[in-house]
């Protein structure tokens, strides 16, 4: 998926999105992907592994909108 | 999820807020075109909502949201080991506290007891506040709201009659009456 469709202009509401969810992404007792992200008060990249290496890591996704 | 957070921080729970793309974009929070309108999005969203949770950017093309699952408004529970405990579609604040409870319970004594984890699925359920999710549109501007209101007309017409055992259908549950189509 390109930046543009992901960052889509129009919101319509796929209800594919939720059936990716439940088919494809990870399930409960597998192993948690981890990427890296960016630190948006201080710039700084974080590996997302970093997050439950010493800690239960919980993590919502979201936006403004 | 902020006095959820904060009840827990002082139990080995680090919680944090991970952005993604707009899910409703209007004239006033636009759909972003470069990582620099993602922060700024970000940045209004923290100031706005007064998160103290850290906040940690996916990158332009989501690759993070992507992999896991693409979901608006998602909450992952990851254990110590970096097992996956809990994933919802939609967050609800009660259930992500229940499911932590019981993973703190489950980091704390499984050696001791002897716990082995398995899979398992299960339903949750939250209030809808359609008054607050309607001025949140508002806010992102009047295209957010027209773009909304059309996916509600569509599916309207898509739906047969909510069955009466489960819940008019929302995204996120995937019912389907027997011989339906679902929404």
């Amino acid at each position: 998926m390109t930046a543009t469709e992901y960052n889509y202009s129009v919101f319509d509401g796929s209800a594919e999105e939720f059936r990716e969810f439940a088919v494809h992404a990870p399930k409960a007792t597998m192993r948690a992907p981890s990427l890296p992200l960016e630190d948006l008060a201080t710039g700084r990249i974080v590996e997302m592994s970093e997050l439950w290496r010493s800690e239960v890591a919980l993590i919502e996704f979201g936006s403004f909108t | 999820m902020e006095e959820l957070a904060g009840r827990y921080a002082n139990r080995a729970v680090r919680s944090v807020f991970i952005y993604t793309r707009e899910a409703h974009p209007g004239e006033n929070y636009r759909h972003h075109e470069s990582l620099e309108d993602k922060r700024q999005n970000a940045r209004a969203f923290v100031a706005h909502s007064k998160l103290r949770r850290q906040v940690l950017l996916d990158d332009l093309e989501g690759t993070a949201h992507c992999a896991y699952g693409m979901l608006p408004n998602m909450t992952w529970i990851v254990g110590r080991s970096g097992m996956i405990h809990y994933k919802s579609a939609w967050t609800s604040v009660a259930d992500v506290e229940d499911a932590l409870e019981r993973v703190l319970d489950f980091q704390a004594n499984r050696a001791k007891r002897q716990w082995v984890a398995f899979y398992s699925e299960r339903s949750a359920w939250s209030t809808r506040d359609y008054k607050g999710f309607m001025a949140g549109l508002e806010r992102n501007g009047p295209q957010a709201v027209a773009d909304y209101q059309r996916m509600l007309e569509r599916n309207k017409a898509a739906r047969e009659a909510p069955s009466e055992d489960v819940g008019p259908r929302v995204p996120g549950n995937y019912y389907e009456p027997e011989g339906g189509t679902g929404a």
